[in-house]
């Protein structure tokens, strides 16, 4: 039975089983890891204010609806109103519909700017999170830029005044021999070889240093997080209090259960 | 109420059996008295089905059965409505530990011969409960009308027009529509919320009525009415209440806490109980990069899809289903329990669990060339499990079965 079982791991463990479809990232590789913090107010708030001010124009939030993230990120109704809310006539109990018709937006991008309410569902918010810090500058692409997660993707890097210039560039890389280790000549330096297609930002060039960018992004994609599924935060924390109860319930079950069986045991 | 002198009682037996049928079927109704963990997953299932009746109700005071409304309807229960997210979650978390309690169930019905005589009709109603549940788990997965919703349906309905001759007319009458639309989900709605509901319940109840008549069996495979004491019930027997009661809720509470870890913790499963691109809607005119089913369905899935024709692999997962029927009838062993069965008995049950779970991750993934293979290698096991049963449950030695539990 052992034998089996360990011939077939071997069995699936082999690469041809398992290689199939591509990268989770698509050109960028692995996505970047991503753990949200939903309970960072100052974080989510950060996020909302990101996403109003540089995605909402496009991007609508449709099954959400404004007074609940007002509730649920702690923003005063009268700050919410005066900073956040983006439209006129807009009342709190109503959705984020976002501001554009999707008619004009399919003339200005050739494709209806995707609603993002359940992005981070969908794809993950490691794959929104690297997505959005992997545009890179590319004049052959009608919005001069492309993105490695998602390559050929119709949207400009509406971020790049924060983040700046981004580009493809080539660097120096250690050569992998065949057994999985780095090769050496004979004086025992290791022998490079020079790969393209990793993303270097240009310094200076943005508003922001990379870290400070990559924090943005964070708080961005955090609150999406957060919207994706507002209820998330009270599930995991009443999901504690479920189980203790039925460890309780099981503890307590069995221990009648047991003083039962004597009488037949 | 064993006590019969009360007035109030008396006077209703004597109009409605209430009484002696909860004795007979629940307070007194005899069950073997040493019987291990595999043996809870029964009352697990009638729990699941409690479970999915209920949030199944309060989910539809939300949903909207048309194809506009439908994916919002969804998003408006996990957001608007208070703790409707509970109910979904509960719901799409019921769906997968109702079909993993069930296998387990089904499982240990073939570890300890449950279909042995007299039980044969117990295993084919159960048989039928599995088959009515696959039919509902797929309409219900369609109601969200996400892209897998849409895309799933498709690939499902497409099989029925594989049928040659009246193939092309049953697509479109099972649709509604010459394409999945409004009118297949509002179909689809009435099926999965009455027409299977009751279907299902009635079975359940056949389930029971019936596994009552012949009594339970036990991991042994003894046989507990050969020794009955002088009011005619099983030496080796306690009774329902309060003993199996107690034992089954030490099983709801285990059940309770993995069920809620799931729900509260990882309600899509890893993508496995809630497919991640179900988070979009749905979307005719662009296909999803890799169609899978849930994972309960994943076996046969694969069956189907090892088959290069369609037709074909619809047979062949319709065979798949179908033997499972006349198991009762293929075991020829004289012992129930894998416990006393022989050697090949063993071996083979090694080999079917393998290939089982081999396919049922082949179902979940991409084709490949050699996943296409394993897909066939893993089939032709399923089948030759059962098909060759009645020789080798025949010629193996197998040890004697005890008198006593």
């Amino acid at each position: 039975m052992k034998k089996l079982l360990l011939v077939a791991l071997l069995f699936f463990g082999s690469q041809e089983v398992f290689s199939a479809g591509g990268a989770p990232c698509g050109d960028y590789g692995e996505c970047d890891s991503f753990k949200p913090e939903l309970n960072n107010m100052e974080s989510l708030q950060l996020g909302a204010l990101t996403y109003i001010n540089h995605c909402y124009g496009c991007h609508s939030l449709k099954f959400s609806r404004w007074g609940r993230v007002a509730k649920d990120l702690d923003i005063p109704e009268s700050i919410f109103n005066e900073n956040l809310v983006f439209g006129q006539n807009v009342k709190l109990g109503d959705r984020m519909t976002g501001s554009m018709r999707p008619a004009v937006s399919e003339t200005w991008f050739g494709i209806a700017p995707p609603d993002l309410t359940l992005v981070t569902r969908l794809h993950g918010s490691d794959w929104v999170y690297t997505y959005l810090r992997t545009f890179y500058e590319d004049s052959s692409k009608p919005y001069g830029v492309n993105n490695m997660v998602y390559p050929g993707a119709a949207m400009p890097n509406v971020l790049a005044s924060m983040q700046g210039q981004q580009i493809l560039s080539c660097k120096d890389v250690p050569v992998i021999a065949s057994n999985g280790g780095v090769r050496r000549d004979e004086m025992g330096n290791d022998i490079t070889e020079e790969k393209c297609g990793y993303l270097k930002t240009i310094e200076g060039s943005g508003a922001l240093s990379v870290q400070e960018f990559d924090e943005v992004i964070f708080n961005l994609v955090n609150f999406m997080t957060y919207v994706g599924e507002p209820s998330r935060s009270d599930r995991e924390r009443m999901g504690w209090y479920v189980i203790l109860f039925f460890v309780v319930f099981t503890a307590l079950a069995y221990l009648l259960f047991r003083e039962y069986q004597k009488d037949y045991h | 109420m064993t006590q019969k002198s009360s007035g109030f009682f008396n006077w209703i037996n004597a109009r409605l059996p209430i009484v002696n049928t909860y004795e007979r079927h629940l307070s007194k109704h005899p069950v073997p008295k040493k019987v291990n963990f595999w043996y809870m997953f029964g009352a697990l299932a009638s729990i699941v089905l409690i479970i999915q009746i209920v949030s199944g109700i309060w989910l539809m005071f939300g949903y909207e059965n048309t194809e506009e409304g439908a994916f919002a309807s969804i998003e408006y229960i996990m957001r608007d409505i208070e703790y409707g997210w509970i109910i979904r979650y509960m719901h799409t978390t019921g769906a997968s530990m109702f079909f993993a309690v069930v296998y387990l169930h089904m499982f240990r019905g073939l570890l300890y011969g449950s279909y042995h005589k007299p039980r044969e009709l117990v295993w084919v109603f159960g048989m039928t409960i599995y088959l009515v549940m696959m039919a509902e788990g797929f309409l219900g997965y369609v109601l969200p009308y996400g892209q897998m919703s849409y895309w799933g349906a498709q690939v499902i309905i497409s099989l029925f027009g594989a049928i040659p001759y009246i193939g092309e007319s049953l697509e479109i009458w099972v649709r509604g529509d010459y394409y999945i639309s409004g009118a297949t989900i509002s179909r689809f709605f009435a099926l999965h919320v009455v027409a299977l509901p009751l279907i299902l319940i009635a079975l359940v109840f056949m389930h029971l009525v019936a596994l009552h008549e012949v009594g339970a069996g036990n991991p042994e495979g003894v046989d507990i009415e050969k020794h009955l004491d002088e009011d005619g019930v099983p030496l080796d027997s306690v009774p329902f209440f309060p003993y199996k009661v107690l034992n089954a809720l030490v099983a709801i509470g285990i059940f309770g806490i993995v069920f809620s870890i799931i729900m509260f913790f990882f309600p899509e499963g890893g993508g496995y109980m809630l497919e991640l691109a179900n988070f979009e809607e749905a979307n005719p005119l662009s296909t999803p990069e890799h169609i899978a089913p849930v994972w309960y369905y994943s076996p046969y899935y694969a069956m189907l899809r090892a088959v290069p024709d369609k037709l074909g692999g619809l047979v062949v997962m319709g065979a798949a289903i179908a033997i499972l029927f006349v198991v009762p009838w293929l075991d020829r062993s004289k012992a129930a329990s894998i416990r006393y069965k022989g050697i090949l008995s063993k071996i083979a049950m090694t080999i079917f669990i393998i290939s089982w779970l081999m396919l049922a991750w082949l179902g979940t993934v991409p084709v490949t060339a050699l996943r296409t293979t394993l897909s066939i290698i893993g089939t032709v096991i399923y089948f030759a499990f059962f098909l060759l049963m009645p020789i080798y449950t025949s010629i193996e030695k197998t040890k004697p079965v005890p008198e006593r539990l």
